[in-house]
């Protein structure tokens, strides 16, 4: 049975999230201690900045308890926290089907805080990777992850879930896409050192060509230039800087407009034409809303943006039921899958039994009574024999096996064919070997998609 | 036999026009067609198709491609997509062919159902060959160029109103401006040759006559708007809506010239 156990931005504060988080170089000895429980068939631990979930598969539900109890444990372990216990007002746990539909969503994006965010979805994938490097990754889990990797496809495919910007930055960085051909190529001038400005500066001054930042305090601006790898300019070059800038993110709390019409006309002239665009998040306003009727010019302000931002998570959150009935549809095809597997020793050992029952009476009868039959005759009756164990044992596996991907319960009818055939231990071996199967197969052939 | 392969590759470059225009209007209307990124490939598609095409049905007809005006819009056309298909990889300008696609399509059309082919040995002159060829690779060059100024002004307008919901279908203004630039850069050289070499022709013909006076005003008007243009990019700094339209301008004057040129076709007149 899967399960995960962890905490969210929705259940934990930031203090409790850091404590649980795990660096990628720390997974493996995490993996090692948590696959090194009993309980554990298999494990993977994903810590993103918004979430830390252990995700494993327990060995039974005679084990489930224990299982859990187990991961709580090494979570507070690792935490450095005293007990489980300590842990539990933030942990939620997710059994079954449930812990199934959770991972899912979770690569899906539907359970992120920002709905529809993509690193969700290579965090997941660095998670799988680590678990397998670990070793700790080798069957029904494994197969259960990779879904999810097709599944957060499929929805980022025919939904629009990821759709818009859903950010002040980001929107500003679409916006900078559609005016110019190549960011990298930009000049980008931070006016101003708040917060917000920073933000969007650190996204569009990603890979450009120079990131200026002109401040009143100099030494504001050389601080802050010296955190974002940029280059500190004094005020006063504010009006020659507007001539080599090709993004200006303006975010001063200059009670007036520190960018001017005539500022950007002289600008405009000394730049021969060549586009600008002001994204100014400052309130009040740092650039003359009069700017943006110039020819090549464009300014964005905060009501703007905030607008796009509005509409970008609008988009998002209408496409929510059309993910979750992805979602429904891969849980119920994964479910379909594993209700099969449960079903599975059973059959293989109720067709080993009868056909080791009925080729044991052939040959005793063959060795006495049938001595003088001849080779060709030996081998027809073996045929009618193999023929025989086919049709008889048609009808129960496919009942069986219909059973389990109706999505019905077929334990009691499994339980049932192993009562009436005498099939316990030899279900129990067939369970082992599968299971050895998985762990060779996986190893193989459950990778992402 | 001839006749066959020139109507299968007829039919085959029409089809391929018209998916490719049908999925730029759509994109461009806001259906969100993943296969709206065959479009430019579809044109590109085409180009090879429309080539084959002109050779087999001026094989048919025994006329040079280019002897006749609505034969010779259509290789225009046809160079016109050639280059789009080759510059949207460098500009990344893929919306040009919104007005490419239909407009490869009409003159496909046109140089089969309307009009009928010139021949006038009295027009013919050694000179003749430069004037059509450097006026036609001019005017696909600029129908490009035009393309781009029109999808400029539609882009740079969303972005003055603050559309942010639409700017996405468009490429950036910067990639659009310079796309025209190049294009109006390329076309222009060819635009000389052409107006030079078709005011010593129309001289050897028919000096004097008051539609070839109108024309060839009008020729050196538009060859004085594009000038003007590139001049004052150079100089001025002369971008973006200024430079888109008059670039249009200039592409409308050009199209005068033609319609002089089809309208005397039509009438039973004569251009080679």
């Amino acid at each position: 049975m899967i399960v995960v156990v962890g905490l969210s931005h929705r259940t934990a504060p930031l203090d409790v999230r850091e404590r649980l988080a795990a660096a990628p170089d720390a997974l493996p000895i995490v993996l090692a201690r948590l696959a090194g429980r009993g309980e554990l068939v298999e494990v993977m631990f994903l810590s993103t900045c918004n979430r830390v979930e252990v995700i494993a598969r327990v060995g039974g539900e005679d084990r489930l308890d224990g299982g859990l109890a187990a991961i709580r444990e090494e979570l507070a372990r690792h935490g450095g926290v005293a007990s489980g216990a300590d842990l539990a007002p933030y942990l939620y746990e997710k059994k079954g089907d449930e812990a199934v539909r959770h991972v899912f969503r979770v690569a899906a994006s539907l359970d992120s805080m920002v709905l529809g965010e993509p690193q969700i979805l290579g965090q997941v994938k660095d998670a799988y990777d680590a678990a397998v490097a670990a070793g700790t990754l080798r069957g029904t889990l494994g197969r259960c992850v990779s879904r999810a990797f097709a599944l957060a496809k499929r929805v980022r495919t025919e939904t629009d879930i990821g759709a818009g910007s859903v950010s002040i930055s980001s929107v500003a960085v679409d916006l900078a896409r559609r005016i110019f051909v190549d960011l990298d190529e930009r000049a980008v001038l931070l006016v101003g050192a708040g917060e917000m400005a920073e933000a969007a500066a650190r996204s569009l001054g990603k890979g450009a060509r120079t990131l200026h930042i002109c401040n009143r305090s100099f030494d504001r601006a050389a601080a802050l230039a010296a955190d974002m790898q940029a280059s500190a300019v004094p005020w006063e070059a504010l009006e020659a800087e507007l001539a080599h800038a090709d993004v200006v993110v303006a975010s001063t709390a200059s009670p007036r407009p520190v960018v001017t019409r005539e500022m950007v006309r002289r600008a405009m002239k000394a730049r021969k034409g060549r586009s600008l665009l002001f994204v100014d998040i400052a309130l009040p306003r740092n650039v003359e809303p009069e700017v943006h009727a110039m020819g090549n010019v464009y300014v964005y302000n905060v009501d703007d943006l905030e607008q796009e931002v509005a509409r970008g998570l609008k988009t998002r959150h209408a496409e929510v039921d059309a993910a979750e009935v992805i979602v429904a549809e891969e849980l119920a095809q994964f479910l379909v899958w594993t209700r099969g597997l449960e079903v599975q020793p059973t059959v293989v050992a109720m067709r080993t039994k009868v056909r080791a029952v009925l080729v044991s009476e052939l040959e005793r009868t063959l060795a006495s009574r049938l001595k003088h039959l001849g080779e060709g005759d030996r081998a027809a009756l073996m045929q009618m024999l193999e023929s025989g164990v086919n049709k008889l044992m048609h009808a129960p596996t496919t009942r069986l096996k219909g059973r389990a991907s109706d999505g019905n319960d077929a334990g009691d009818l499994a339980a049932a064919v192993r009562y009436l055939f005498d099939l316990e231990e030899a279900a129990a071996a067939q369970k082992a070997a599968r299971a050895e199967g998985e762990k060779v197969r996986d190893e193989d052939e459950l990778l992402p998609n | 036999m001839t006749l066959e392969l020139a109507n299968i590759l007829f039919a085959a470059t029409a089809a391929v026009y018209l998916a490719a225009s049908v999925l730029f209007v759509a994109e461009l209307g806001g259906a969100l067609l993943g296969a709206a990124r065959w479009a430019p490939r579809l044109v590109a598609i085409g180009v090879p198709l429309h080539a084959a095409h002109i050779v087999v049905w001026s094989l048919f007809l025994h006329v040079c491609p280019v002897e006749g005006i609505h034969f010779a819009l259509s290789v225009a056309s046809m160079f016109a997509c050639f280059v789009y298909a080759v510059a949207r990889l460098r500009f990344r300008v893929d919306v040009v062919g919104a007005f490419v696609a239909p407009q490869a399509l009409a003159l496909l059309l046109a140089s089969r159902f309307v009009g009928p082919v010139d021949d006038e040995p009295r027009l013919r002159s050694a000179i003749l060959p430069f004037h059509v060829v450097s006026s036609l690779l001019g005017i696909a060059l600029f129908t490009l160029a035009f393309a781009a100024a029109v999808a400029y002004l539609l882009q740079e307008n969303r972005l003055k109103h603050k559309d942010l919901a639409s700017i996405q279908r468009l490429p950036p203004v910067d990639a659009l401006d310079r796309a025209e630039h190049r294009f109006l850069v390329a076309g222009f050289p060819l635009l000389t040759i052409g107006i030079l070499t078709g005011t010593i022709w129309a001289r050897e013909i028919e000096a004097g006559s008051l539609p070839g006076i109108a024309r060839a005003v009008l020729s050196y008007a538009s060859w004085a708007l594009i000038g003007g243009v590139l001049f004052l990019r150079a100089s001025a700094g002369w971008r973006g809506r200024r430079a888109a339209v008059g670039t249009i301008l200039g592409f409308g004057l050009a199209m005068l010239v033609l319609a002089f040129y089809l309208v005397r076709s039509l009438m039973g007149g004569a251009h080679a």
